[in-house]
């Protein structure tokens, strides 16, 4: 990403593309949009990493991390039409988040060792859209379950984030 | 400082984006005081980048994506835009403090400041503006020391403390502060003494009162 940031280096941004376009398309799906919707809100998301890789930094996230939070923001703001709550520029108070490669896979490792239905409930969420009482009328759970369900699933996967920090 | 902080589960929901509108705004007003939260944020947008990237594309027809890829390569091709402030908007809030200004969270539904503001008298001592295009957000104005009535949540409640402060069973909540409740807590804000206390809430169900006078009030108020 270096070189596309400081070079602004096609051959660089299109392998990136490459890997994060079919990632982007099928996330954006299982929020709700048409295949061609999501292509297109896709496309525009890595367009907008290009434009903006000047302004990467990779002690602030990984490219990861940036990309899910422009093809999130694009979804609130062109599917759901909610364009005023998701684009205050928020700066963490304390510290950097210093995330690498390393704590990238245990974070998937943690991911892939979470109970069944934790699992199931952090991906309605993330991908599915799903609200805490649209998730606990779906599996007819109480949502106060649904809750600390997320609760405990968060506070697991963070305290991989944070045991290295 | 801040002393309540949102739940997990709030904030999972925030930085997914599938939280109700009228709870992630007022999500949104307690991030842009509270450091600590916008932390958790960030980290819970970190497992929304690994889930992303843990997706196991399926096979897409070639010459569609070849197409696309086309058409991105065209794109690069085109001038840079002027540098944008943010991403996902252009109008990111002055820094200036200005203690009249509301939080740029809520400014989109209540206007700019907290002179402009249009309080409807809702109860004595307790005055209400609901934001446009939506029943369960609002800003309540409670005059120094009241007792609200006693209530619970059918749902989820989320009041950030705008000014003033008031306490309850749960304790004391000052400016900056956040009380993110569930359906199983009931309880009965007091306020302090000296200011009033402006907050803004958000529900996503009725609130259900104890009191049969409150129930009977209940569908004039629309809480």
């Amino acid at each position: 990403m270096l070189a596309v940031s400081h070079g602004r280096d096609r051959d660089s941004f299109m392998r990136i593309y490459d890997h994060f376009m079919p990632r982007v398309c099928l996330y954006l799906r299982g929020m709700g949009s048409t295949p061609a919707n999501a292509d297109e809100l896709a496309q525009e998301a890595l367009l907008r990493l290009w434009q903006r890789a000047d302004r990467y930094d990779p002690a602030r996230g990984s490219l990861t991390t940036w990309v899910y939070r422009i093809a999130r923001n694009l979804h609130i703001d062109r599917v759901r039409r909610e364009p005023r709550w998701l684009d205050i520029d928020l700066e963490p108070e304390e510290g950097v988040l210093d995330e690498d490669v390393v704590e990238h896979e245990q974070l998937r490792q943690s991911i892939e060792q979470l109970s069944a239905v934790q699992a199931r409930l952090i991906r309605m969420c993330y991908f599915e859209s799903k609200t805490h009482q649209e998730i606990s009328e779906e599996l007819d759970m109480p949502l106060g379950t649904v809750k600390s369900h997320l609760r405990r699933a968060f506070q697991k996967l963070q305290s991989e984030v944070r045991g290295k920090s | 400082m801040t002393r309540h902080h949102l739940d997990a589960s709030t904030i999972v929901g925030y930085a997914a984006g599938s939280l109700p509108i009228e709870l992630a705004v007022v999500t949104a007003t307690h991030l842009e005081s509270c450091g600590h939260c916008r932390r958790q944020v960030e980290d819970a947008e970190r497992i929304g980048g690994v889930l992303m990237e843990q997706q196991q594309p399926e096979p897409v027809d070639a010459a569609h994506l070849q197409g696309l890829r086309h058409s991105m390569l065209e794109r690069l091709a085109e001038p840079l835009p002027p540098s944008a402030t943010s991403i996902g908007g252009d109008d990111a809030p002055s820094k200036a403090f200005d203690p009249d200004r509301l939080p740029a969270a809520l400014q989109p539904w209540f206007g700019a400041t907290y002179s402009e503001l249009k309080w409807k008298w809702m109860a004595p001592g307790v005055h209400c503006i609901r934001a446009k295009d939506t029943r369960t957000l609002f800003l309540l104005k409670i005059a120094p020391g009241r007792s609200m009535p006693v209530h619970g949540h059918g749902r989820s409640e989320i009041t950030q403390i705008l000014r003033g402060s008031y306490s309850d069973a749960l304790g004391h909540f000052a400016p900056g502060d956040v009380a993110d409740l569930d359906s199983d807590i009931q309880h009965q804000p007091v306020t302090s003494p000296g200011l009033a206390c402006i907050c803004v809430s958000a529900l996503d169900a009725p609130l259900r009162f104890e009191g049969w006078l409150a129930r009977k009030l209940q569908p004039i108020f629309q809480l």
